[in-house]
């Protein structure tokens, strides 16, 4: 499959006697079972009609986090008011640019660790390594890459071809962000969504190579439960602390632990995706927890060294990891930290200069290298550091606390507004309880702590850490092992429960954990849906929140919920670059039910889902560029995402307008006759503010043209029901999503039929379509 | 207090948001039947309209706060129904209907059906106030709003074990009578069948036919069920297919049949024989809970569950073998069909019932042992005796399985083929890989092609 050069000095058979031949050959693919459908490879341009189709339903919505434009000399510009930049941009197109900017890096940052992995797994392992991503359970074992692309992958080398694709397509659209190329802000969101189906591809590659090559769980349900939160880490153990997203010197730290006899003599712990890709690798690694838990495990002192490679990896670690005397490994070019790159030096040399302190940090560019480097650093340091940590003592926060002038200064500056004014005032008064209370909401930015926030130079996060003490000691919890993909077998064992309306959707909630309110809300959130049968799916920080909370009977939602993509299911398919088999295990419902070409059909599927699969999305606490780019994802597949508070701060929403009867119309594909089928799903993209509105959107949101009229009822049940215990009240638009009396929840079938006769409410004359955004897949009668 | 206004009088809350909530040991206030309790059962019965008495509830023996708290307790719910348009043939559809309106209530646990029933009521739900006498009333509304073909309805529970005892007997009576009822009933009794689309929201071009003798593909609609569904819903998925003439009785062609699903495809299909595997099948949907495939080898079928993880001898497994046929889509041999229907007498009829069975899974022959022709039990292959095709024929064939008979008529030995030699070079043969080379530039010093001698 790849660009080939061969030649034959000689070659005899029967029909040939061939000397000195040499041939060289573009590209040449094996042909698979299905024949190419109408876009392989596509471009900018290709699907440029759907996303329109989707964006005149759910117009962008545009929320200026800031009305200028900053990004070439001519300005910089405002553009509030109507004005237009000197380039002739107005505000609508400046933030869907910043939009396409936002997922074309996100794009760029999975495809490029995708490239990363995939290089140094055929460095290790040879091209021709073999695809597994779940044995004989997973024929479809690269569901976007096959739609997108229409090349199967078989082997590590395969993927290379896709990631030349993909990289193709992230330089165009970034080259579409610069002055003077693009004016029309819906094209700009067009764009925007290509990078999104161009994301899901790029982590696809990535997971895949990844799973196949370390022999992670290979869809299985039944992975094992590890260890997460900071009390689970035995810190009489040397303990290496590795941050980030690309596992392979994670690993490769285990592997020399493993080869050393050491796998028992130290604690291996991560935080954000490396720390869920670890435990992949071996249940012996544990998560210390999310990104946001950064500073405090590294200011606790309890790691002896860091080792970080790429993505939401602090900047100023290198200073953090310094206050504690913890050295710092980088092993990735994407994050040099301003450390000298010690590669090719004598390995010897590098361990005493670190373990001796002559040195705070290196780069190591050889995963192995870097693996056998942190081992020995961890062995050499331990007893030298005594676990030097910088959080204060009881007293010492009470001492600092007097200090405080409540100037209100880093409640100001605290992204959630936490009220630490008042926690500092209780502690200077002895009660560190209010402090403590803050342990759950805090994110961790330190921007309270910033040069010239706090008069004193009050290092609050350290305060809250300190008075959290006794809750850290019990903060262990369990997390399932991502499991990888969604097997064939389970997406048609859900088939009938769907079509019933006994599964009335799929969430999937993921992204990162910097959200307002504690870090159990995920939590809190998903094990109401979990009660009511739906399937719960999750990947990356998300997956580790919902690890961190025990239920009425102690047990984590892990333990306590089965890891079968089924009804009541919690799966968790891994780190970011899982997502995929989110959107994909979406994608197998429309190729395995209804037999929808997958092979370059990607705007067919995306009709299919968009009118047929009850999915949502949810990122409470979406921050990166990278969370903008999975969404965007999800969205040309017609799935609707809910964000947090913050997600406003992605500077546009795609809201629908159930008011506008016009907006709703599909085709029903039988008959090529216009129908109305009500606002399913109402929005493609918003944020909302509580997580009580958003368990109040999910069930709204799986709402789909074609439901049964059993799905229907018994998603309008949970809606209604949601609503009515959030808002106290009926929800205001339960006309618009009855079709029959069918429709109506039986528990509730009194009071809505009131409701509709004061709405005026009548019965749907095609309650059931099939439904269809594509005029050419009207069906034509046969026979 | 309950949200729901239907249900706002009542101390719990009822409403689907409770259908998955568990009552485990320490949160039970009581369990009634369970596996450490022999009598229990749950019955439903259509009566004549004046032996209802409509919205009464009767408690034979102590209500919930009278029995003694942690105990497991002998059970029966018994539940009177009549309604114009009621028969006794649904009988068994609204009784199933009890495990799901009991757990829609909160704080009750319902598992199981029949004469295996498991109940927990939850410790706060019965503080609250939740006994029978509320979850009578609760099933009563649950009922009629579902079923408005339901007029009257009546339940009494018994929790007196002597008066249990009594009822239980009757109860697998009944049951029994049930069971052998439909047992016996052959599609030649029923005037109609029913159709299903309820598929069609995710496969628009699948139509199930559900007969007396072979149940809906998914495995979870019996005639039964299919006729309950038509009277409560007229206008909803499942709907009544009239017979009409029948052109092949052997084969199971109605002309009825036909109409309906030529109509309901798009004309995507013609024609529907019920009992067999090729020419016209069935169509599969996505949903089947078996697949068949045709072993041309042994010109057999082999049998492959969802469940199944590993390959059948052909080198398939169950996914590849449902990706060849779902869809909405005829295929010979290839042919999704669910447990149930391997059950009945008219299993592909046509292609030799159990007699063309060559392979399958042991989990599914341990399930069908009954069922499975005594004579024949030994013969069938599982995926201990041959995970190939060399090994099934062999085993077929030391065991005299009835189609080897047929080999020698249809199968020259010939077939026998030698192993192949794998090629060592990649020269296009037949069955192996077709390069196509696009704008390749080959830059050839010499190239001799000489004519096999």
């Amino acid at each position: 499959m790849k660009k080939a050069r061969f030649k034959v000095d000689e070659l005899e058979s029967d029909i040939f006697k061939i000397t000195g031949l040499e041939a060289t050959v573009g590209n040449f693919y094996e042909e698979w079972e299905e024949t190419p459908g109408p876009t392989p490879m596509p471009d900018i341009s290709t699907f440029r009609d759907w996303d329109r189709i989707l964006l005149n339903k759910y117009k962008p919505f545009y929320l200026p986090l800031c009305d200028l434009c900053c990004l070439c000399t001519m300005g910089k510009c405002d553009l509030s008011k109507g004005k237009k930049g000197a380039c002739g941009l107005d505000m609508a197109a400046q933030q869907s640019r910043i939009v396409l900017l936002s997922c074309a890096i996100g794009a760029a940052t999975h495809a490029g660790h995708g490239r990363h992995m995939v290089e140094e797994l055929i460095s290790k392992f040879g091209s021709d390594y073999p695809l597994d991503v779940g044995g004989l359970s997973v024929l479809v074992e690269a569901p976007h890459t096959r739609l997108v692309t229409g090349i199967k992958p078989r082997t590590l080398g395969d993927l290379e071809d896709v990631l030349d694709y993909v990289e193709k397509e992230i330089t165009h659209l970034l080259s579409c962000c610069h002055t003077g190329q693009e004016g029309d802000n819906l094209d700009f969101e067009s764009k925007a969504f290509h990078a999104g189906m161009i994301d899901h591809v790029g982590m696809e590659v990535c997971d895949l190579a990844q799973i196949s090559a370390f022999d992670f769980p290979k869809a299985d349900p039944e992975a094992s439960l590890v260890d997460i939160g900071i009390g689970s880490i035995d810190t009489s153990k040397p303990v290496i602390l590795v941050i980030g997203h690309n596992v392979p010197p994670a690993a490769a730290i285990f592997d020399y632990m493993e080869d050393s006899g050491l796998e028992d003599s130290i604690e291996l712990t991560g935080i954000c995706c490396t720390a869920l890709d670890l435990t992949r690798y071996t249940n012996k690694a544990k998560i210390a927890g999310p990104l946001s838990h950064q500073l405090r495990f590294i200011r606790s002192g309890i790691a002896d060294v860091i080792v970080v490679d790429e993505q939401c990896i602090r900047a100023d670690i290198l200073d953090e990891a310094k206050k504690v005397n913890a050295p710092l490994i980088s092993t990735n070019y994407k994050n040099f930290q301003g450390l000298p790159n010690r590669t090719n030096d004598p390995i010897d040399e590098i361990v005493s200069d670190l373990v001796e302190g002559r040195s705070p940090g290196v780069v190591i560019l050889d995963s192995d290298k870097a693996g056998e480097a942190a081992v020995r650093i961890a062995m050499g340091v331990f007893p030298k550091r005594k676990k030097l940590g910088i959080i204060p003592e009881e007293g010492e926060i009470i001492e600092y606390a007097m200090k405080c002038t409540k100037c209100l200064s880093c409640q100001r500056v605290c992204p959630n507004y936490l009220p630490l004014p008042e926690a500092m005032e209780a502690a200077a008064n002895g009660n560190l309880q209010p402090l403590s209370d803050l342990y759950e909401s805090c994110i961790g930015c330190v921007r309270c702590e910033g040069e010239g926030v706090c008069p004193n130079n009050l290092k609050l996060h350290s305060m809250i850490i300190g008075a959290s003490r006794s809750k850290i000691k019990d903060e262990k919890f369990k997390v399932r092992v991502g499991r990888g993909a969604i097997s064939d077998t389970e997406i048609r064992r859900v088939g009938g429960p769907i079509v019933m309306g006994e599964i009335p959707g799929v969430i999937g909630i993921v992204g990162c954990s910097n959200y307002p309110g504690s870090w159990k809300d995920n939590a809190i959130m998903i094990e109401e849906f979990l009660k009511r049968r739906f399937i719960v799916t999750t990947t990356g920080c998300a997956a580790m929140n919902i690890g961190m909370y025990k239920n009425e009977d102690g047990l984590s939602l892990y333990e306590a919920y089965s890891g079968a993509f089924d009804a009541g299911g919690l799966v968790n398919c891994g780190s970011c670059v899982s997502n995929p088999h989110i959107s994909g295990a979406a994608i197998k419902i429309a190729s395995i039910f209804a037999k929808r070409k997958l092979n370059s059909n990607y705007e067919e599927i995306a009709d299919y889902i968009h009118n047929r699969v009850g999915a949502v999305g949810i990122s409470w606490g979406a921050m990166s560029q990278k969370a903008s780019s999975i969404a965007s994802g999800f969205w040309r597949l017609g799935i609707p995402i809910i964000v947090g508070p913050h997600g406003s701060k992605y500077r546009r929403a795609l809201l629908g307008r159930k008011d506008k009867d016009e907006d709703w119309y599909t085709i029903d594909a039988r008959t090529g006759k216009r129908v109305y089928t009500g606002p399913a799903p109402e929005h493609l993209f918003i944020s909302v503010e509580t997580k009580e509105e958003a368990m109040t959107l999910i069930p709204k949101l799986c709402i789909r043209p074609n439901d049964t009229t059993k799905g229907r009822s018994i998603k309008l049940n949970h809606y209604i029901d949601l609503h009515k215990r959030f808002y106290g009240a009926m929800p205001d638009d339960i006309q618009l999503f009855v079709r029959t009396m069918a429709d109506i929840p039986i528990t509730m079938k009194d009071e809505i039929l009131e409701i509709l006769k004061e709405k005026d409410w009548k019965e749907s004359e095609v309650p059931a379509p099939d439904p269809t955004l594509l005029p050419r897949l009207v069906r034509k009668r046969g026979g | 207090m309950s949200t729901s206004g239907m249900f706002a009088d009542l101390p719990v809350d009822v409403g689907l948001a409770h259908e998955g909530e568990r009552v485990r040991k320490p949160q039970m206030h009581i369990e009634f039947g369970g596996p450490d309790v022999k009598e229990k059962f749950e019955l439903l019965r259509v009566k004549d309209p004046e032996e209802v008495e409509d919205g009464k509830i009767t408690i034979v023996g102590p209500d919930v706060q009278d029995l003694e708290e942690g105990g497991s307790f002998p059970f029966g719910i018994y539940v009177e129904v009549s309604g114009e348009k009621l028969e006794v043939e649904m009988e068994g559809v609204m009784e199933r209907r009890i495990h799901d309106f009991c757990n829609y209530i909160e704080g009750f646990m319902h598992l199981n059906q029949r004469d295996s029933i498991w109940l927990r009521l939850d410790k706060k739900a019965v503080k609250k106030g939740l006994n029978l006498e509320v979850t009578g009333k609760a099933l009563q509304r649950l009922f009629k709003s579902e079923m408005a073909i339901i007029e009257k309805i009546q339940i009494t529970f018994i929790t007196d074990p002597k008066k249990v005892k009594k009822r239980f007997q009757e109860a697998l009576e009944i049951y029994e009578g049930r069971d052998a009822r439909a047992r016996g009933m052959t599609d030649n009794d029923v005037d109609v069948f029913y159709g299903c689309t309820l598929c069609q929201s995710f496969a628009p071009s699948h139509i199930c036919v559900i007969s007396a003798q072979r149940y809906a593909n998914c495995g979870a609609i019996s005639w039964f069920d299919g006729r309950a569904a038509a009277k409560v819903d007229p206008k909803g998925p499942v709907f009544e297919i009239p017979k009409e003439k029948c052109l092949d009785e052997w084969k199971g062609e109605y002309e009825g049949i036909n109409k309906i699903v030529s109509e309901k495809s798009l004309g995507e299909i013609s024609r529907v024989q019920l009992y067999t595997a090729f020419g016209y099948p069935h169509t599969s949907c996505g949903c089947f809970e078996i697949t068949t495939f045709y072993v041309p080898e042994c010109d057999g079928l082999g049998v492959v569950h969802r469940d199944f993880r590993g390959q059948t001898p052909s080198g398939l497994t169950f996914g590849a073998i449902a990706d060849s046929t779902g869809g909405g889509r005829q295929v010979d041999g290839f042919h999704g069909i669910s447990f149930e229907y391997m059950r009945s007498p008219k299993f592909l009829q046509v292609d030799g019932g159990w007699n063309r069975i060559i392979w399958l899974p042991t989990e599914v022959k341990e399930k069908l042992k009954e069922y499975i022709p005594a004579e024949l039990y030994d013969k069938i292959a599982t995926e201990a005796d041959a995970t190939d095709i060399t090994a099934l024929k062999e085993f077929l064939r030391e065991k005299g399985h009835p189609v080897v008979e047929k080999w020698v008529e249809t199968l020259p030995e010939a077939v026998e083929a030698p192993m192949l030699e794998v090629m060592p070079v990649s020269t296009p043969s037949s069955g192996g890989i077709t390069i196509i080379l696009k704008n390749a530039k080959i830059h050839a010093e010499k190239v001799i092609i000489k004519r096999a001698k």
